[in-house]
C-alpha cells in the first residue's frame, strides 16, 4: 500500500496536473482516513482566529468521528442540496446558514417562551415540547438515513483574510482583477447606469425573483460598494457616502431602504441593489470550496448552489 | 377659538384610543417639532420619508403622524445618522415648514381593531367572512393555488416587488396575514401561507423560506409572500387618517402615501412619485 502523500508533495501533483492520474487518485483514497471532527480542526488551525465562544460554527447532524468522503460547500443546506451531495458521493457538509430553520439549529422545531405561559405557572417552568413537525422530522431522517454530517461556517469564515463573502460576491461579478486585495468591499468598475449595472448582477448571480432595487435606473455608477449577508444601518450610514451603489444581501427595510430612498429623494445620486441574504453569501461559499482544496487535499469538495429562493407572480 | 396644538391632537388621539397610555414608549413620540407647533392640517403615512414631508406640506399638512421611524432606525437615535447629509437636509426642511412629527406605532398595534391590519386586509381583498374568528388574522379562502393566489394580491396592491418562496402550483387555502417586520413563522400546521411585510431570510427563531423550500421538495404545500414593509402597513394609515379626522374636525387630515421604495429588474421603471 502507497504511503500517503504528505500535503505539500500532493499539492505539487496537483500542480502539475497529475492529480487526476490513477496513481493520485489511490493516493487520494489511500489518505482517505480525515474525520470530520480532524477536518474541523485543520479548518479552524488555518483560520487562525477565534470567534465569539457562544459562536453558530458547531456540528449540527452527524457524528464528527464520521470518516469523509467528500465535502459539500453550500450557503443553505436545503434538502435538494443535500440530495445533490449524497449523489456526488460527500458527506460532509459544510454550511453558511442553519440546517433547522433557525438560529438555534435544532432538529426539532423552537419554541416560543411565554412569559408566565399560564397566569399560576412559575417562570421557571420548562416549556412544553414542541409538537412534532413533519418538515423538521423529514430532514433530520434523511441526515441520519445518509450518515451526514453538517457543520456550520459562518462566523470563522468571515474572519478569514480578505473577507471571502466581499471577494467571492466580486468573483462571481466578474471583477476579480479590479478589487483591491486589502478592501474587497469597494471596488471602482467601468462606468455603467444602475440600470445595467441591475441586469448583469442579475445575469451574474442566476438570480429569479429576490432581487429589488432603490435609485434612477439612468444614474452612472463607478464606485460599488459590496455588503454581503445582512447589513445594518450603521454600516450603510458609513458606506454610502463613498459609493455609487450598494449591492447587499439584505437589509431591514425601515433602515437602509428608507436611508437611500431619502438620500435619493434629497438629490443625492446614490441607489441600493439587494439580492436577497443567501444568494448574496452563495460566491463566497463557492469561494470557500476552492480554499478547502487547497487545505484538504485528501478528499474533494464542491460547492452546490441553493439558489434564489424567491419568484414573481406576473400580475 | 384658539388654534389646534400639535399636544393637543396628540391629547385627542390619547383620550380617543380606547385604551391606556404607556408613557415607556420610545416610539410613540414627538421626533419633530413639539407640542405647540400649531396645526395646519394633518397627514398620517407608512414612513416619514422626506418625500412624505414634501408633499404633506405642499397639501397643507404641517403635523405628520407615521407609523415608522423618521430618521432610519427604529429608536429614532439621531447619534447614528446626524452626521449624514440627509439627515442634515431632512431636518433643515422641516424646520423651515414648520413640521411637527409624531410617530404612533405601539398603540395602533395595541388598539382593537389594530388599523394595520385592518387595511391590510382590506386592500388584499381578505373579507372577514373569511376569517377563522375575530382578530386572528387567520383566513380560509376557496382552494387555489399559491401562483394564482401571490398574483392576485400583487394585482391589488399594484405593487412591483412582491416575492414568493413555494411552489407555484401549491393547493392553499389556509391564510395567516402578518404586516410590517410582525411576521408569523410557517411551521403552523393550520397555515398553508403566510403573507407579511418583512422579515429576516435567515438565522432568526424560524427561517420561512428555507423551511418552505424543503417543504417544497418534501410536497408538503406551504408558501411565503412578502409584501414589503411598507406596502403591507400602509394601507391601514387610511383607517388611521378617518379616525383622527372624526376627533379633529378643524383641520384637513389625509393620507399621504410613502409608496413602494422598489423597483425590480423586470420592470425598468422609477417607483412611482404619484400619491396612489
Amino acid at each position: 500500500m502507497m504511503r500517503p502523500l504528505s500535503r505539500r508533495k500532493f499539492l505539487a501533483l496537483t500542480a502539475s496536473g497529475l492529480a487526476c492520474t490513477p496513481k493520485a487518485m489511490v493516493a487520494r483514497a489511500a489518505a482517505n482516513t480525515l474525520t470530520a471532527g480532524q477536518l474541523v480542526d485543520r479548518i479552524l488551525q488555518e483560520i487562525g482566529a477565534t470567534a465569539d465562544p457562544d459562536t453558530v460554527d458547531t456540528f449540527k447532524a452527524g457524528d464528527p468521528s464520521t470518516t469523509v468522503t467528500g465535502i459539500v460547500t453550500t450557503a443553505l443546506p436545503s434538502l435538494r442540496v443535500l440530495d445533490d451531495a449524497v449523489k456526488s458521493g460527500a458527506n460532509l457538509i459544510i454550511t453558511c446558514e442553519p440546517t433547522f430553520f433557525s438560529k438555534a439549529d435544532k432538529p426539532t422545531p423552537p419554541v416560543r417562551r411565554m412569559f408566565p405561559p399560564t397566569p399560576n405557572a412559575s417562570p421557571l417552568a420548562p416549556s412544553p415540547p414542541p409538537p412534532p413537525d413533519r418538515v423538521f422530522s423529514a430532514k433530520d431522517a434523511f441526515i441520519r438515513e445518509h450518515r451526514l454530517v453538517v457543520w456550520r461556517f459562518s462566523d470563522h469564515w468571515r474572519l478569514h483574510k480578505p473577507d471571502p463573502f466581499s471577494q467571492g460576491l466580486a468573483n462571481s461579478l466578474g471583477w476579480s482583477k479590479l478589487i483591491d486585495r486589502s478592501n474587497p468591499a469597494q471596488i471602482a468598475i467601468p462606468e455603467t447606469s444602475l440600470a445595467a449595472l441591475v441586469s448583469h448582477v442579475k445575469k451574474s448571480l442566476q438570480a429569479q425573483g429576490g432581487m429589488r432595487i432603490v435609485g434612477d435606473p439612468q444614474q452612472r455608477i463607478r464606485n460599488v460598494a459590496l455588503l454581503p449577508g445582512t447589513t445594518p444601518i450603521q454600516t450603510s450610514i458609513e458606506v454610502l457616502p463613498g459609493a455609487d451603489a450598494i449591492i447587499a444581501g439584505e437589509v431591514r427595510e425601515w433602515e437602509s431602504v428608507e436611508y437611500v430612498r431619502d438620500t435619493v429623494a434629497l438629490g443625492g445620486k446614490k441607489s441600493l441593489i439587494l439580492v436577497g441574504r443567501m444568494v448574496s453569501e452563495e460566491p463566497g461559499m463557492q469561494l470557500c470550496a476552492q480554499w478547502l482544496n487547497t487545505i484538504v487535499p485528501e478528499v474533494k469538495t464542491r460547492w452546490i448552489s441553493a439558489g434564489d429562493p424567491y419568484w414573481r407572480p406576473i400580475a | 377659538m384658539s388654534p389646534l396644538t400639535a399636544g393637543e391632537v396628540v391629547a385627542r388621539i390619547k383620550s380617543n384610543l380606547g385604551i391606556p397610555w404607556r408613557n415607556t414608549t420610545y416610539r410613540d413620540t414627538f421626533k419633530f417639532g413639539g407640542p405647540d407647533t400649531v396645526v395646519t392640517g394633518i397627514a398620517t403615512t407608512m414612513f416619514c420619508s422626506y418625500d412624505v414631508i414634501r408633499r404633506a406640506s405642499e397639501a397643507g399638512c404641517n403635523m405628520i403622524i407615521p407609523h415608522e421611524d423618521t430618521y432610519w432606525n427604529d429608536h429614532d437615535d439621531i447619534s447614528i445618522v446626524d452626521r449624514d447629509q440627509a439627515y442634515a437636509r431632512k431636518v433643515d426642511f422641516m424646520r423651515d415648514h414648520d413640521i411637527a412629527v409624531f410617530r404612533v406605532h405601539d398603540h395602533m398595534h395595541a388598539q382593537r381593531p389594530d388599523f394595520i391590519y385592518v387595511g391590510c386586509a382590506r386592500a388584499l381583498g381578505l373579507d372577514s367572512k373569511y376569517e377563522t374568528s375575530p382578530q386572528s388574522h387567520h383566513f380560509t379562502l376557496p382552494r387555489t393555488t399559491l401562483r394564482d393566489l401571490a398574483a392576485t394580491f400583487k394585482k391589488r396592491l399594484g405593487e412591483k416587488a412582491l416575492r414568493v418562496v413555494g411552489d407555484p402550483n401549491a393547493e392553499v387555502s389556509r391564510i395567516q396575514l402578518g404586516v410590517g417586520y410582525a411576521t408569523p413563522t410557517i411551521n403552523s400546521p393550520d397555515v398553508d401561507v403566510v403573507v407579511s411585510g418583512e422579515q429576516q431570510e435567515s438565522d432568526g427563531f424560524l427561517d420561512s423560506p428555507a423551511y418552505v423550500l424543503d417543504a417544497m421538495q418534501l410536497g408538503i404545500p406551504k408558501g411565503w409572500i412578502m409584501l414589503g414593509h411598507s406596502i403591507s402597513e400602509e394601507q391601514g394609515m387610511l383607517e388611521m387618517a378617518q379616525w383622527i379626522k372624526s376627533f379633529t374636525p378643524e383641520v384637513p387630515v389625509q393620507l399621504v402615501r410613502t409608496g413602494e421604495p422598489f423597483w425590480v429588474p423586470d420592470s425598468l421603471e422609477k417607483p412611482s412619485k404619484k400619491a396612489r
